[in-house]
């Protein structure tokens, strides 16, 4: 946006210097104006495949998603505004608030551990041996298949009745819970192992983060007597701290957003798309369930607002703590 | 360098443009292949459905004999799985692109046509592109709603006990039309106590059943408006479900969960199940026992409270071809060689003259014979044992009831409420879905 105008009041403050002394840029271009516009229609075409995706695939979605959140749409007859009785209504109703604390608790457990697991393995594969190229592989691999169908599929192969953990359980503890999807108790577990299960991306992120940890310091720690916790715990941690940041902020939002394994895992196929008794209701399975199930689009969005509020508080939450625990080099809130 | 800098971003750009455009054209070209009339005097209607790769197959066999018998019409087909299909629908609908044709079932007629989606056939029925004479047990008023004809039943079918035969008949036991609930009770018990196993996979949450056996007791489970039981009918309902779920009568709710889509009782962790009687196939095709149809068992041992219930033919209010859309309703309804394409899969035909045509212990398929002679031979009996009333309206909002019904029973059967909190959520939740 600058630019163009900055331009223009360059023009004419140029035109006086030109009777002065001859200089290398007296001769202008007569054209030179109407060129600029032809580069910047050029920068908006090159943009537009962008630009389109954004207005008409985001930003205009989410403009009538906001609107729609204060009526009521049940898809054919049109919106109807009444006001703040979705959100009422939301906070009045007992399975929205079991779907939040569904949630809350598959966050809460599912971070943490993901991001440790990610972390130790990082440590492992940081050192150099023979084969790390193909461990780093191995350890990713889960990660990229992990966001599919099919192995949500497996998932709940692997955790019904008379699969392989049902059996091991039973044959090592003599517990026997019948199967953690069948189980209410359960099943939201199996998908907190299922995401821990997949932390090749932050451990790749980490990986990066240990790669940037000056080796001098540690040298120096060891003349000085440091033992290897003291070494991780006041060089690599505080060095590692802003991808550690970064890491959990990215895991956390998209934990929050957990879908696909919940609604595969919890149910599909019978009458009920979120596990035996709700106990895998994670938010974003029941606003799928009042959407296109039972075709109340109003409300489900607005139940959508609710999570990227309850979202955008806890990155601003996030952000506010980071000043407390995130050391960045260079000076603290150097950025 | 300016020059040629230019001529390259120059032929870049128009390559870009061009490439654009013929994007947008082949977008446009796209997005209007879909809507129908085609060149050349032939029309091409939607038709979706809902169900899976074996009546695929028997739709596509009797949708190319339509093409053959009418050349100037062309029918393009879509199918999902039921729950799938309403979910793919009503985005096509409120998009206005709902398909030309699509099955539908008597349960929906009311909460459609309050969304103005459903074409009343009457004028086309009038004009004689549609036949409405013909229809065996009254199913032509199936459709009818207001005085509007919405949907033409192309097939009938009814709740029934399936059982697994071979259990029962180890056990002993062979149920007869006109058997009580009590007598139903002592079945169960026997086979857990004899045969080591459930006797039903749990029955409780299925709304099909509750309404008979509401209205053996001259109730129903919907009026016009709202619910047509109280509180304490439900809580008596579901305490007898939990006790029945307890004492290992009903299968364990935890192990047929994980079994889903498989049915308990073609998984062997019961001996039957009440479902439509044109189900009955898939057990056959499921499991590896032998399974038979038995009654509803009654309350005074007359009334069964059942009804015929029926799957059904409707047109898109908007279609641009209400003629050809009839055309194809009334030829999918009363061709006889659709019949013997179709078999049961549809229920039993709704028409005499496809009733007649597939005579189902003439199957040259073994299974299917075996199957489709027992439904026939259970629809006969409920028709001259006269039980069958009329069926019980479905008001706006009844699928979400019955969903709530099925998933707040299993809550209650797997311990995560008490029975009483358990029908107060439900009576909480159908005031919603019912509108207040």
């Amino acid at each position: 946006m600058t630019s163009p105008s900055s331009l223009k009041s360059a023009g004419p403050a140029a035109a006086p210097a030109a009777a002065g002394p001859p200089d290398r840029r007296a001769p202008r271009p007569p054209g030179l104006r109407a060129r600029r516009r032809r580069e910047n229609l050029a920068g908006y075409l090159f943009m537009s495949p962008w630009l389109c995706g954004f207005l008409l695939l985001t930003a205009g979605p989410m403009a009538v998603s906001l609107y729609l959140a204060f009526t009521d749409f049940n898809l054919f007859d049109s919106p109807k505004w009444i006001g703040l009785d979705n959100f009422s209504e939301m906070f009045g109703d007992a399975r929205w608030r079991k779907s939040v604390e569904v949630t809350l608790l598959y966050v809460v457990l599912g971070t943490p551990l993901k991001l440790a697991a990610a972390l130790g393995v990082a440590l492992l594969l940081a050192q150099k041996r023979r084969g790390q190229a193909f461990y780093r592989a191995a350890f990713y691999a889960p990660s990229l298949v992990g966001a599919s169908v099919s192995v949500a599929i497996v998932w709940k192969a692997i955790f019904s009745d008379d699969g392989p953990v049902d059996r091991a359980q039973r044959g090592l503890f003599g517990v026997d819970v019948g199967g953690w999807i069948g189980d209410p108790d359960w099943v939201l577990y199996s998908l907190v192992v299922l995401t821990v299960w997949q932390f090749g991306a932050p451990m790749v992120i980490f990986l990066a983060g240990l790669k940037q940890v000056p080796q001098e310091l540690y040298e120096a720690a060891e003349v000085d007597g440091a033992g290897p916790w003291r070494r991780f715990w006041n060089i690599t941690l505080p060095i590692l701290s802003p991808v550690m940041f970064f890491n959990v902020l990215l895991e956390t939002i998209h934990s929050f957003q957990i879908f696909a394994s919940a609604y595969i895992v919890g149910g599909g196929a019978g009458g009920n798309a979120c596990g035996p008794a709700d106990g895998s209701l994670v938010y974003t399975c029941y606003l799928y369930v009042q959407g296109f199930e039972n075709s109340r689009m109003g409300l489900a969005s607005a139940m959508a607002w609710m999570l990227l509020l309850a979202v955008g508080l806890v990155t601003a939450v996030l952000f506010w703590s980071q000043r407390r625990w995130v050391h960045y080099e260079g000076g603290v809130g150097s950025r | 360098m300016a020059t040629s800098r230019d001529v390259g971003r120059r032929s870049l750009l128009k390559a870009a443009g061009g490439s654009l455009a013929a994007l947008g054209v082949a977008g446009t070209a796209a997005a209007c292949g879909g809507s129908g009339s085609g060149s050349g005097g032939t029309v091409t209607i939607r038709y979706a459905w809902w169900g899976a790769e074996d009546r695929a197959k028997r739709i596509n066999k009797s949708i190319a004999l339509f093409e053959k018998k009418h050349p100037k019409i062309k029918v393009k087909t879509d199918f999902q799985p039921y729950l799938d299909f309403w979910k793919k629908f009503n985005t096509q609908a409120s998009g206005g692109n709902a398909p030309d044709v699509f099955q539908n079932a008597i349960g929906f007629l009311r909460k459609y046509d309050a969304r103005n989606v459903l074409l009343d056939l009457t004028a086309q029925a009038k004009a004689g592109e549609l036949r409405t004479e013909g229809f065996r047990a009254g199913l032509e008023k199936f459709g009818e709603v207001d005085g509007k004809l919405l949907g033409v039943p192309v097939g009938s079918n009814s709740m029934a006990l399936v059982i697994d035969k071979k259990v029962h008949d180890k056990a002993g036991i062979s149920p007869e039309l006109g058997w009580t609930w009590d007598d139903y009770y002592k079945s169960l018990r026997r086979i857990r106590d004899t045969q080591k196993t459930a006797g039903n996979g749990g029955m409780h949450g299925i709304m099909y059943l509750y309404d008979p056996y509401l209205r053996q007791q001259g109730k129903a489970f919907f009026t016009e408006k709202g619910l047509g039981f109280t509180e304490s009918d439900l809580v008596e309902w579901w305490e007898e479900g939990l006790a029945g779920v307890k004492s290992g009568l009903f299968a364990d709710p935890k192990k047929v969960n994980q079994i889903k889509p498989k049915s308990p009782t073609a998984d062997g962790l019961a001996a039957g199940e009440f479902t439509w009687d044109n189900f009955a196939v898939r057990y056959t095709a499921e499991g590896d026992s032998a399974y038979d149809l038995a009654p509803i068992p009654t309350s005074d041992g007359k009334k069964t409270g059942q009804y015929l219930g029926s799957l059904m033919l409707s047109g898109y209010k908007r279609t641009q071809h209400p003629k050809e859309v009839a055309t194809f309703i009334d030829f999918m309804v009363h061709d006889p060689e659709v019949a013997r394409i179709m078999g049961y899969d549809r229920g039993v035909p709704a028409t005499t003259a496809q009733y007649e045509a597939y005579e189902p212990d003439k199957d040259k398929d073994p299974v299917l014979k075996k199957v489709n002679t027992s439904i026939a031979a259970y629809e006969d009996s409920l028709v001259e044992a006269k039980v069958l009333g009329p069926i019980t309206p479905h008001p706006e909002g009844a699928d979400v009831v019955e969903a709530a019904f099925l998933r707040i029973n299993e809550e209650m059967a797997l311990g995560k409420r008490s029975v009483k909190d358990a029908v107060k959520q439900f009576f909480t939740e159908s005031k919603t879905a019912l509108g207040g």
